[in-house]
């Protein structure tokens, strides 16, 4: 595994921003896991980089702290959390990947309302880091790729992100040069 | 023997990457994309690596079958062709595409590691193209997606871009970049502007080419409001 000590750092600040409900924090921590995995692409930094934007996107709905589970809920993911730090600490990446991995499927069949949103919650945390990253400057075949989502989804999220489209680095060629190039095609 | 294809002086090609397809899908404009095609002296190109990201996966996603249908049909009805249409081989576009694509992906460095950036759809149009080139067959390649282009046009950009937004030093193998000059580029912009001006889209009352160009970009086209703002001045 790259950048253990990444993962390390920023599953110990997640325990932490939920501990104290911070959704925007755990956000953040959730970006710059994004920064290292556009660069490494390494599937345990992108894991945990969905992982941690979808707990920030779960913790943001206020109503669902008040329901009878939630305790429960945030226990369980709480000692997830806890034994991929362990798992880290001793090197055990496999360990590590399968908690990470285990932790999104019990969030996933979680019982009550919760378990749709939980799900929706994770898909959309999927095309929301794979918008990043594409934002990043990697390739949109290959971002999709990297999250396994289809470009379809990522498409659409992609060009709905004005920082990306509208970004003066995008601008490669004058508007009036390259529809000459298309009208010469079609003459 | 150079080329073995018996080319009419007129052919011309556009090679389709997803993304251009993918939006016409999404918009729902597939039929003005057969208008297009209709008025086109040429062959519309797709290699089987963009069929694997537009037809083949979609189709066994629920969500996104029947958009990879409508894509499947412009193939079975040769408005898309596959580069077998022009005698150029498969295989060799197979082996050709890794290598361009490991040369893309071996051009951007982050803490001494590779940055990889393109995959073999994006890498496969580049391969076609220059093989088009080679046969003095007049091409384009429609990609709507950025980092495909910005990397031929303007490499420095990719550069400048994955430096901003990784916040690190960023390098870059500088030879590289010859291996990626010389591709024209088109988006599902330009082509919603033909369409436009050749007549092909039956709406007629209100801001039509701007609904057309909001469309694409909505749907993953690389196009900032300003440059529609400019198509829009052009009419």
């Amino acid at each position: 595994m790259q950048e253990r000590e990444n993962i390390l750092r920023i599953l110990i600040e997640t325990k932490e921003a939920l501990k104290n409900n911070d959704s925007f924090k755990l956000k953040e921590l959730s970006n710059q896991t994004i920064h290292t995995a556009s660069m490494d692409q390494d599937s345990d930094n992108i894991t945990v980089a969905v992982l941690v934007y979808a707990l920030s996107k779960i913790i943001e709905r206020k109503e669902y702290q008040s329901m009878k589970n939630w305790e429960e809920f945030y226990n369980s993911i709480s000692s997830q959390i806890d034994l991929a730090i362990n798992a880290i600490r001793k090197k055990d990446d496999k360990k590590l990947r399968e908690l990470v991995e285990s932790t999104r499927a019990k969030l996933e069949k979680y019982s009550g309302s919760l378990k749709f949103y939980i799900q929706d919650v994770f898909r959309k945390a999927q095309i929301n880091k794979a918008s990043k990253i594409y934002e990043h400057g990697i390739s949109m075949e290959k971002t999709a790729k990297l999250l396994g989502i289809t470009m379809f989804e990522l498409a659409s999220y992609a060009g709905q992100k004005p920082e990306i489209a509208n970004a003066p680095l995008n601008q490669t060629l004058d508007v009036k040069s390259r529809i000459k190039t298309a009208m010469e095609m079609f003459k | 023997m150079k080329s073995q294809i018996q080319k009419s002086p007129s052919e011309k090609v556009i090679v389709f990457d997803s993304s251009s397809l993918i939006n016409f899908a999404m918009n729902g404009m597939i039929q003005e994309f057969v208008e297009l095609k209709k008025i086109f002296n040429g062959k519309f190109l797709i290699t089987k690596e963009v069929k694997e990201e537009i037809i083949d996966r979609p189709m066994t996603i629920k969500r996104f079958e029947l958009e990879a249908l409508k894509l499947k049909q412009l193939l079975d009805e040769k408005v898309l062709e596959m580069p077998s249409s022009l005698n150029l081989d498969e295989n060799k576009i197979s082996q050709m595409t890794k290598e361009i694509m490991n040369t893309a992906n071996n051009t951007f460095f982050g803490h001494k590691n590779a940055i990889h950036i393109i995959d073999l759809g994006e890498a496969s149009c580049l391969v076609v193209s220059k093989l088009l080139d080679e046969k003095g067959i007049k091409n384009v390649i429609s990609a709507d997606e950025r980092t495909i282009r910005i990397l031929s046009e303007k490499p420095e950009n990719t550069l400048a871009i994955l430096q901003k937004k990784l916040h690190t030093p960023i390098t870059s193998d500088r030879k590289n970049y010859e291996h990626f000059r010389g591709f024209k580029f088109i988006r599902s912009s330009e082509l919603m502007y033909i369409a436009y001006k050749k007549g092909l889209i039956k709406l007629k009352n209100g801001n039509v080419l701007d609904a057309l160009l909001y469309a694409v970009k909505f749907n993953g086209c690389s196009i900032s409001d300003e440059e529609i703002s400019e198509i829009k001045k052009l009419g």
